[in-house]
């Protein structure tokens, strides 16, 4: 894995990260932000089995972000 | 055959997401920018979808094509072994080299195939690349375990926010 970031960040003044690396692409962003905010504040699943996966999952790829 | 109850007809995976209308017109307009915006070369999207959905198997997703990408069968065919061919330009090989590894070997991704991408379609390019690679690494994943049916079709784009999605 990378020891630097590979993209740089869109957003003045902030450092490199997902949410700024993305904003190279505000429409995708904003899409993106539209998407993953209604998954986390509505839906049929309850908090506690949404963030079980989502961990679980970051481990199984290793993403230690 | 999908095991989910709905999620049938001409457009299964959009059928299956759309037991959730509301995250699935989301989903569409996510997805579908990468064409709706032309945020990168269609023919470039094309191989890599196809070469991502090569590497997961994934019948339901190989049985889609771009008909306005202009990706003759003769590449499609190619792809399996992009590496030793001579039909891809750099940007194409700069692109699938990132494609090859994500579905399965992440972590082997090096910052000088970042770089070389980089050089071929700048940082815009790199991220929108990058985000379509993840997103149809994620369909093949969908796909496979919601078991959604093969329905091969020729496509103005595999997705659009006004939908289906292919």
């Amino acid at each position: 894995m990378s020891t630097k970031p590979r993209v740089g960040s869109a957003v003045a003044g902030e450092a490199p990260s997902f949410g700024t690396a993305l904003a190279h692409q505000p429409g995708l962003a904003g899409a993106f932000g539209a998407l993953y905010g209604t998954f986390w504040s509505k839906g049929a699943l309850d908090h506690r089995t949404k963030e079980v996966t989502r961990m679980r999952n970051a481990r199984v790829t290793d993403c230690g972000y | 055959m999908t095991w989910l109850e709905g999620a049938h007809g001409e457009h299964p995976f959009d059928a299956a997401l759309g037991l959730r209308p509301d995250l699935r017109d989301l989903y569409r307009a996510f997805y579908g920018k990468l064409w709706d915006d032309h945020l990168a070369p269609a023919a470039l999207l094309e191989l890599c979808r196809l070469r991502v959905a090569q590497l997961h198997d994934c019948e339901a997703e190989l049985a889609v094509r771009h008909a306005g990408a202009g990706v003759s069968e003769a590449r499609v065919a190619a792809l399996a072994d992009w590496a030793a061919s001579d039909r891809f330009d750099e940007a194409e090989r700069a692109a699938l080299a990132v494609a090859e590894k994500m579905p399965w070997r992440h972590h082997e991704i090096t910052d000088a195939e970042y770089a070389e991408l980089h050089a071929r379609l700048g940082e815009r390019g790199v991220v929108a690349l990058t985000v379509a690679i993840a997103l149809f690494d994620a369909n093949c994943r969908l796909r496979l375990a919601l078991d959604t049916e093969a329905v091969p079709a020729e496509v103005a784009a595999p997705a659009s926010g006004a939908g289906p999605i292919h």
